[in-house]
């Protein structure tokens, strides 16, 4: 009789993570995950060394993000784990399926202020959708089981699985494969509200469909664009909606909210029909909650009970799978002088990119790059991701998406240093395509050492630094609600940004002058390999429209000089 | 329109069911607190089945309704049941 086969629980944990197709991980080792990266050396998942734990949470969120696949990323005790949280909370605020395993100091010395101890359990419990601490290792593959299924199932989250040193080390008995089972069964979904919704959509006159990042999260951007396509709808977008939508719709009036399009607002505000679908009334969209699309009635479709209504008061819900629900509601509608009138809208206040002088313009760059791939037909294999401020602004304005999957920016949280990360795990799930990180100035610095792993990896990433020497964003609040008291936004003394990058083994480039966009885009999108174009514009460029706090969508600001 | 409308200050009693593991009380107070509920009493105890059952009394110009989704999405509880004691504002 064979005795039976033991493995470690750290050798478990990879064979559970490639049952869950887990192909790439994000981390950093440390004291407390060392068994565990003692067992990555013999296993086939392929881990990319981040140089911040931040930059591997980063990173797991831009896999996630751009294949639709779980991210995971690893990280030690202490230090290790809680500069993970920031990651955690953007996973959390944005939606996005991540597993964290966290090394933790051996069972017998938790509780005791030990080297590298934090309680991660205690600190993740606000920012994860749930965590889980292994206490023996007979549980271990259920538990990391379970936090795949959580993270993928309902409203996608993060999750974080603790995991102490010993237990790491432990020894259990070979298992068979889990069938990964729900802890919590689906609900008995409701039934969707069609009937009222049915009515109400027929009774529409100015109807608008307010698209969030719930399609594509849903996977449902085949349903939305028929769907679009049957009721004939005008349409607006959040910025993480942006690309649902078909860009060449003449109806689509763009991204809505504190800086989307005038035409977008003032057909929201005009709207007597609001068809929110997998959108959440975020504050960023709404400007002055009361005075929001103040006359229409409001359908929301949506995956999660607790948004309907929370912030807007709901006549019809539908709540569940956008793929059953979307063509259920899909009949043509008799709106033809509204469509002529968003239409008329759009052609209005239709952007400008022509500019005077011989400085550059960042979303004139940014409306070349983006036309620049459609052209060249490269649109579904290009991943765009930004950092956050005005480029991250100008970003969503002024390029066109062709899928939700191909524009990765932080939304919820806004946190800058997402670009880089991001995009390094963007090109790791999506080896064939092209990946180009946006970035301000202030926020490439915040994860600048993630440069490291690009070169460690040869991962062909771009770069385009939209660079002003400020806090942008920043700057242009205190300019316009400050006074133009500039406290603390002043970055000029920013390092030089080709020379750092080349210090990295990347190409670089510094444009100043219009005449040079052409040919460095060019030169950047044709090049084997990773590339940073630093682009030089005024530090006194703001982002137009802008909705002020407390104030409706309607009354945005579009130019102070 | 608003659902942020106005409301008088409520009390309300919530009978939780849920799976026993250490981070479900914890968690149960910091959504509590994050959603702007005071906790003004609370008893907890084991049940068979690696069960808890918790009784938690809450105040809060917000709408219990909404508490109850964003409890409802705990993995760890399993069933919620509000009783409204908006009469108990009334006699005292």
């Amino acid at each position: 009789m064979s005795s039976k086969q033991t493995k470690t629980g750290a050798a478990l944990v990879f064979e559970v993570l490639q049952q869950h197709d887990v192909k790439h991980v994000f981390g950093y080792p440390g004291g407390a995950i060392m068994p565990i990266y003692d067992a990555l050396y013999d296993s086939e998942v392929k881990h990319f060394l981040c140089r911040h734990e931040q930059g591997a949470a980063f990173a797991a969120i831009g896999y996630a993000r751009a294949s639709g696949k779980v991210g995971v990323c690893l990280a030690t005790s202490g230090p290790g784990a809680t500069n993970l949280i920031t990651g955690l909370a953007d996973a959390m605020s944005d939606s996005i399926p991540i597993v964290a395993i966290t090394g933790q100091v051996s069972t017998k010395a938790m509780g005791s202020d030990a080297f590298q101890e934090v309680d991660i359990i205690g600190l993740s419990l606000a920012c994860t959708k749930h965590n889980f601490q292994v206490r023996h290792v007979n549980e271990l593959a259920e538990v990391l089981t379970q936090a795949f299924d959580i993270a993928l199932s309902g409203r996608q989250g993060p999750v974080l699985v603790d995991i102490p040193k010993d237990i790491q080390m432990a020894q259990v008995e070979q298992t068979l494969a889990l069938v990964s089972a729900n802890k919590k069964d689906d609900e008995a979904i409701a039934p969707a509200n069609v009937g009222s919704a049915l009515a109400l959509l027929s009774q529409a006159k100015r109807p608008i469909l307010y698209v969030g990042g719930g399609v594509g999260m849903a996977n449902a951007v085949h349903e939305l664009r028929s769907f679009m396509h049957t009721t004939g709808i005008p349409s607006v977008a959040t910025l993480k909606g942006l690309g649902a939508i078909d860009v060449d719709d003449e109806c689509y009036l763009g991204m809505l909210g504190m800086h989307g399009t005038k035409a977008a607002n003032l057909a929201v505000q005009e709207s007597d029909l609001l068809i929110a679908v997998g959108a959440r009334f975020d504050d960023r969209v709404t400007g002055k909650l009361a005075e929001f699309a103040p006359n229409a009635k409001v359908i929301h479709f949506d995956i999660d009970q607790a948004e309907i209504s929370k912030r807007r008061l709901v006549d019809a819900a539908i709540m569940g799978d956008l793929k059953v629900n979307l063509p259920a509601l899909a009949i043509p509608l008799t709106i033809e002088n509204w469509r002529q009138r968003c239409k008329q809208l759009a052609h209005d206040y239709a952007n400008d990119y022509t500019y005077l002088g011989k400085g550059i313009y960042a979303p004139a760059v940014l409306r070349e790059i983006s036309d620049t791939i459609r052209q060249q037909n490269r649109a579904e294999q290009t991943v765009i991701t930004t950092d956050v401020g005005q480029h991250q602004m100008w970003a969503a304005q002024h390029m066109q998406f062709s899928q939700p999957c191909n524009f990765l920016t932080s939304g919820g949280q806004g946190a800058m240093g997402f670009g880089l990360p991001a995009a390094i795990g963007a090109q790791v799930s999506r080896t064939h395509d092209s990946v180009i990180a946006i970035c301000g100035d202030g926020s490439f610095m915040m994860n600048v050492q993630e440069l490291g792993t690009i070169k460690r990896y040869q991962l062909p990433v771009k770069i385009v630094l939209i660079d002003n020497s400020k806090l942008g964003m920043v700057r242009q609040w205190q300019q316009l609600f400050f006074e133009e008291r500039y406290s603390e936004t002043d970055l000029s003394d920013n390092p030089d940004f080709v020379a750092l990058a080349q210090a990295f083994n990347i190409k670089a480039k510094l444009i100043t002058e219009k005449s040079q966009i052409s040919e460095a885009i060019n030169d950047m999108l044709t090049h084997q390999g990773a590339y940073l174009l630093q682009v030089k514009i005024d530090a006194f460029d703001n982002v137009w429209p802008l909705v002020p706090p407390e104030t409706a969508n309607d009354k945005m600001i579009e130019k102070v000089n | 329109m608003n659902s942020q409308m106005k409301k008088q200050m409520n009390s309300h009693t919530l009978r939780i069911t849920a799976d026993n593991q250490p981070t479900v009380m914890e968690k149960l107070l910091q959504v509590a607190r994050y959603r702007g509920f005071i906790v003004t009493g609370m008893t907890m105890f084991p049940e068979e089945k690696d069960q808890l059952s918790i009784e938690l009394s809450v105040k809060s110009d917000n709408s219990i309704e909404h508490l109850q989704y964003q409890l409802h999405k705990l993995i760890d509880i399993n069933s919620i049941c509000v009783n409204n004691n908006a009469t108990k504002q009334n006699l005292a």
